[in-house]
C-alpha cells in the first residue's frame, strides 16, 4: 500500500514535467472478485476504455476513422466478421455464402435468427438499403470507392449525381427519388430474391470482396427507421437524415452485440447488450463504456486510478509512448500495424516554380533513401523500435503475399554517393532547393530534423525544413507544391491493392505523381487474374517496380500501443488490422 | 437611460452582421477541405458531392443557406467534424458547462482580487502589499496550463480532494474555476490596489479623513466605489471570455465545454461550428459590455449615458 502511494505521488510530480514515472503500477493484481460486475447505471460498465476523440460519426457508411469503426463493430454486425486471434473470416449476420465460378456473383444466406435491437428480423433488404446509401451522392463519404466493385454502383452514383445537378427547386424531390430507385434496381447488381437471401453481382472479380463485407461501409441499416427519418431537401433534392439520428438512442436501431444506451458529446458513450442479438451466449461482457479523454496524460491517470481497463489510442509518435515502452511495464503492449511511415518525393519533371526537378531522376530518389539511417532513427529518435521499412507493404500482413526482398533500399551512404555521381551530382552541394515538408502537431519534426542531418552528414546534401498545419499541408501535397514530404499510409483491407493502388498514375492519392505505365499495366493484369497465387505474384512485381524507382522512401512500419493488464482483461487480441471483437472481452 | 439601453440593443444585429461577414470570409479561406480525411483523397466528383451535402461547394450557396437557416429557424447547422451533432446541440450541451466553470472563476477572481487588492492598498509598501504584489505578478504571468497542472498534481493527485478529470459534480468545478480565475483575480487585485492608492490621496478622501472617518471606513465606503470603476470595465470582456470557456482548462481537466471549439473548430475548418460559437460569443460580449455600461452609471452617477 505504502509503495503504491509513493509511486502515485511520484507519478503526479513527474506528470507536471510531462514525463511520467513509469514504475510500480503495471503489476498490481486486481483484488475484486470475478463475479462483481461493475454497476452499469452510473459512470461505469463491464468494460471501460478511453477513446482519445469523440466519434466523428456513428454512421457506418460515412466512417473512415479507426475509432469510429471500432464503435461500429459493437453496434452493427456485417455479413462476416474476423475470428480472433486467428484473423480468419467467419459467418456473422450471414450464416453461409456461395461464390459463382466466375467469381462475379456472391449469394449470402442471412441468418433467420438475426434480429435488430427492436426485435425486427434482419433482412437482405437492410443490406441493400445501407449499400445503396453508401453509393448515393446524398450520403456519399470517403469510402464510396470500395462499393464500386459492385456491378453498376459507379454508374448509379454518376447517374444520381447528374440527376441532382439538374434538379430545380420547382421539381419534386420525392419524384426524383422514386425515379432513382427504379434506376438503382435496373443498374446495380444487388438483389434480395427472398427476405434472407442477398445476391451481389460484381463488376469485376474482387478477390478481397469477402474482406470488404466485414468492413464498416458494408454494415446494414435498419430500413424501417431510415424510411421514417429520411426527408428531402426541397431546394437541392438531396435526401437528408437528422444529424442526431446516429447518436440518439431513441432513434438508432442496431443489429450488433450492443445497442446504444447513451451518448454524451465529449464525455462518454455507453453501449449495452442488444437483447435480441442472436449470439448473446458468446459475449464476455454486457456493457461497454467509452470515456472520451483527449489528453493522453489525463487518460493515463484515469487508467492508473483504475477507472478504465484499456487505453488503445495513445499515439505512438508521442514521447510519452516511447517512455511507456521503455519502462518495461507488463501492461504496455505494442502490436505491428498495417501502415508505413515514409517520405514521398515529388516525381514531376518540373517543380511548381517551373524549375527542373532533380527528383524526377530515380537515382536521386534512391540515393536520398539510402542516406536514411533507419536503425538510428527508430532507436534514438522515435525510440519505439518500429520495424525498419524496406518495402511499402509491411511484412507478414497479408496472407499469401510477400513483398519483394531485394528491390528495396537500405542505409548505404557509399552506394548513395555513387548514385548521386551517376545522376550528375559529383558535387552533392549542387543538389539544391530541396526541403522536407511536414505537418505540425503529429510529432514529425524530430524525424525530419534527423533525416536532414543524416543527408548532410552522409551525402553532403543540404535540405531545409518546412512545416505547416495539416489541411494546408494536404493542399500542398495534392498540388505537388513540394519536393520531399512526410507521408503515411494505413491499409484498409487485407489485400496488397489497398497499398499498391495508391501509386497508380490515375489515383488521387498518388501525391508523388509518379507515373509508370508498366506499374499500371501490372495492376491491371492482377485485376484480371483469378488465380490467387499468380495474382499475388503480379502484385509483388508491381511493388518491386515501385521500390526500384523509389517515388517514396519507406522509413518504418507503424506500431500501435495498447495499455491493459493482460491478467485482468482478456479477448482484446491487438492486431495489425485493428480487427476487434469487443463483445468477447472479459474483465476479471 | 432606457433610450440608451434600447439603442444599444438595436445595434446588436448590425454588430453581429459585421462579425458574421468577417468570420465567414476568414472561415471560408482557411485552406483545406473540412470533410476530407487528411490521409485519404477521393476523386473530384465524389469530393464535390460530399461538399454539396453541406452546401459547401460555393461560398454563395453556403452563405445563403446558412443565413436562411439561422434567421429562419435559429439553426446553426451541422458540425462538419462531429457529423452526428448539430452546432445547436454542441452549444446547448457545452455552454452551460462553460458558464458554470466561468461563473466559478469570476467569483474566485472577484473574491481573491478584491481582498488582496484592498489589503495591499491599506498599507502600501508594507510586506503585505509586496507579497500580494508578488503573488499577483505570478498569477498574471503563469500560463493556465502550468496553473492547471500544479493544481491537478497537488489537489487531485497528492491530496486527492478533487477528481482528476471529467464532469458531473460540484467537485469537478473547483480546480478549473480556480485555474481560470487566477489570472483575472491577480489583475483585479492590481487594478484595485492602484485605484485605491490613487483615490486615497485625493481631496475628497482627505476631507472625509479630516472629518474623522477611519482609514478603513473611507477606503471601503468611499474610495472603493471609485477604484472599482476600472475593474468594472475589465469585467465585461473578462466575463465574456471566462463564461465561454477556455481551451487549455477544458483540455487539461477534460471538461465538455465550448471553449475548446474556438480553437479546434478553426483547426478542423468546421465552418458551421466556427460561425456558431463566434456568434454566440459576440452576442454575450455585446450584452455584457452593455451591462457594464449600465453598472457604470449606477455606481458613478456622474456618468451620463447618452443615446
Amino acid at each position: 500500500m505504502q509503495s503504491m502511494k509513493i509511486s502515485t505521488v511520484l507519478q503526479w510530480t513527474l506528470f507536471l514535467f510531462l514525463t511520467l514515472s513509469l514504475n510500480g503500477c503495471g503489476d498490481d493484481t486486481p483484488t475484486a472478485s470475478e463475479n462483481t460486475p461493475r454497476n452499469t447505471s452510473g459512470d461505469t460498465a463491464d468494460f471501460v476504455f478511453v477513446a482519445a476523440v469523440p466519434p466523428n460519426t456513428l454512421d457506418p457508411q460515412k466512417m473512415s476513422w479507426n475509432h469510429d469503426i471500432r464503435t461500429a463493430g459493437c453496434l452493427f454486425e456485417p455479413l462476416l466478421r474476423y475470428k480472433l486471434p486467428q484473423m480468419t473470416l467467419e459467418p456473422a449476420a450471414a450464416e453461409s455464402w456461395t461464390v459463382s465460378e466466375d467469381q462475379l456473383t456472391y449469394t449470402f444466406q442471412i441468418r433467420s435468427e438475426a434480429r435488430w435491437s427492436n426485435g425486427d428480423p434482419l433482412t437482405a433488404q437492410d443490406f441493400i438499403t445501407a449499400w445503396q446509401r453508401a453509393m448515393l451522392p446524398d450520403f456519399v463519404a470517403d469510402y464510396v470507392q470500395l462499393m464500386f466493385c459492385i456491378r453498376g454502383a459507379e454508374d448509379f452514383f454518376n447517374w444520381r449525381n447528374e440527376q441532382l445537378a439538374n434538379f430545380k427547386p420547382s421539381d419534386s424531390a420525392a419524384d426524383a427519388w422514386r425515379e432513382a430507385q427504379v434506376q438503382f434496381k435496373k443498374m446495380v447488381g444487388l438483389r434480395a430474391p427472398s427476405a434472407h437471401t442477398l445476391v451481389v453481382e460484381l463488376a469485376r472479380p474482387t478477390p478481397y470482396f469477402l474482406e470488404l463485407c466485414a468492413f464498416a461501409t458494408f454494415m446494414p441499416n435498419h430500413t424501417p427507421s431510415l424510411k421514417k427519418h429520411i426527408s428531402f431537401d426541397t431546394t437541392s433534392g438531396l435526401l437528408k437524415l437528422p444529424a442526431s439520428y446516429w447518436t440518439d438512442p431513441s432513434m438508432l436501431v442496431t443489429n450488433g452485440p450492443y445497442a446504444l444506451k447513451r451518448y454524451r458529446f465529449k464525455r462518454d458513450l455507453l453501449m449495452e447488450q442488444n437483447p435480441h442479438w442472436w449470439n448473446k451466449a458468446s459475449m464476455g461482457n454486457r456493457s461497454i463504456l467509452q470515456k472520451i479523454i483527449e489528453m493522453p496524460q489525463t487518460a493515463l491517470l484515469t487508467y492508473q486510478n483504475k477507472e478504465a481497463d484499456w487505453l488503445p489510442d495513445i499515439p505512438s509518435s508521442l514521447s510519452l509512448a516511447a517512455d511507456l515502452v521503455a519502462s518495461g511495464r507488463s501492461d504496455v503492449h505494442t502490436a505491428p500495424w498495417a501502415g508505413t511511415y515514409f517520405y514521398t518525393f515529388n516525381c514531376k519533371p518540373r517543380l511548381a516554380d517551373g524549375s527542373v526537378n532533380p527528383m524526377a531522376d530515380p537515382r536521386v530518389r534512391r540515393a536520398l533513401s539510402m542516406g536514411i539511417d533507419r536503425k538510428t532513427l527508430v532507436q534514438k529518435i522515435t525510440r519505439m523500435n518500429q520495424p525498419q521499412a524496406k518495402s511499402f507493404i509491411p511484412p507478414n500482413m497479408i496472407p499469401g503475399y510477400e513483398s519483394p526482398k531485394d528491390a528495396g533500399v537500405s542505409f548505404d551512404p557509399i552506394a548513395a554517393k555513387k548514385l548521386l555521381a551517376e545522376a550528375g551530382y559529383t558535387d552533392p552541394t549542387k543538389l539544391k532547393g530541396l526541403s522536407i515538408l511536414f505537418n505540425t502537431g503529429g510529432g514529425h519534426e524530430p524525424t525530419a530534423q534527423t533525416i536532414k542531418a543524416m543527408w548532410k552528414k552522409h551525402l553532403g546534401v543540404s535540405v531545409y525544413l518546412q512545416s505547416m498545419e495539416v489541411h494546408a499541408f494536404r493542399q500542398q501535397l495534392k498540388q505537388q507544391n513540394y519536393t520531399i514530404a512526410r507521408a503515411s499510409w494505413i491499409g484498409d483491407y487485407r489485400d496488397p491493392s489497398t497499398f499498391l493502388d495508391k501509386y497508380h498514375s490515375n489515383n488521387g492519392n498518388n501525391d508523388s505523381r509518379w507515373v509508370n505505365p508498366s506499374y499500371d499495366r501490372l495492376l491491371a493484369k492482377a485485376q484480371q487474374q483469378t488465380n490467387p497465387a499468380l495474382r499475388m505474384k503480379t502484385l509483388a512485381e508491381a511493388e518491386a517496380l515501385l521500390l526500384q524507382e523509389q517515388p517514396i522512401a519507406p522509413i518504418y512500419h507503424y506500431l500501435t500501443l495498447h495499455i491493459f493488464d493482460a491478467n485482468r482483461v482478456t479477448g482484446l487480441h491487438p492486431n495489425a488490422w485493428n480487427f476487434r471483437r469487443l463483445e468477447q472481452v472479459q474483465v476479471k | 437611460m432606457l433610450r440608451f439601453f434600447f439603442w444599444r440593443l438595436a445595434q446588436l444585429p448590425l454588430i453581429l452582421g459585421i462579425i458574421f461577414c468577417v468570420t465567414f470570409t476568414l472561415a471560408w479561406w482557411i485552406p483545406g477541405n473540412p470533410l476530407e480525411n487528411p490521409d485519404r483523397s477521393v476523386p473530384p466528383q465524389i469530393e464535390q458531392a460530399i461538399l454539396k451535402q453541406y452546401n459547401l461547394h460555393s461560398p454563395w450557396a453556403f452563405a445563403r443557406s446558412y443565413l436562411g437557416q439561422v434567421l429562419g429557424h435559429g439553426d446553426f447547422g451541422p458540425s462538419l467534424q462531429y457529423r452526428d451533432q448539430t452546432v445547436n446541440q454542441i452549444i446547448r450541451q457545452g455552454l452551460p458547462v462553460s458558464v458554470l466553470v466561468g461563473s466559478g472563476a469570476l467569483v474566485v477572481a472577484l473574491v481573491v482580487g478584491l481582498t488582496v487588492g484592498m489589503i495591499s492598498a491599506l498599507r502600501p509598501g508594507s510586506w503585505l502589499d509586496l507579497s500580494s504584489l508578488a503573488l499577483a505578478v505570478v498569477g498574471v504571468s503563469l500560463p493556465t496550463f502550468v496553473t492547471a497542472s500544479v493544481l491537478m498534481v497537488v489537489f487531485a493527485g497528492t491530496l486527492q480532494w478533487f477528481p482528476v478529470q471529467g464532469w458531473g459534480s460540484w467537485r469537478h468545478i473547483i480546480l478549473p474555476a480556480v485555474t481560470l480565475g487566477a489570472m483575472p483575480g491577480a489583475y483585479i487585485a492590481r487594478l484595485i490596489r492602484l485605484g485605491l492608492v490613487e483615490v486615497m490621496a485625493s481631496d475628497f478622501i482627505r476631507t472625509a479623513r479630516a472629518k474623522g472617518l477611519s482609514r478603513r471606513r473611507t477606503l471601503v465606503k468611499h474610495a472603493m466605489k471609485v477604484a472599482f470603476l476600472p475593474v468594472l470595465s475589465f469585467l465585461g470582456p473578462a466575463a465574456a471570455a471566462t463564461l465561454t470557456g477556455s481551451f487549455v482548462v477544458e483540455k487539461v481537466f477534460n471538461i465538455p465545454g465550448i471553449g475548446e471549439h474556438f480553437v479546434q473548430a478553426v483547426r478542423n475548418k468546421d465552418q458551421f461550428l466556427i460561425l456558431g460559437v463566434v456568434l454566440v460569443f459576440s452576442t454575450l460580449l455585446v450584452l455584457l459590455n452593455l451591462a457594464v455600461d449600465l453598472a457604470y452609471a449606477w455606481v458613478d452617477p456622474r456618468i451620463e449615458l447618452a443615446g
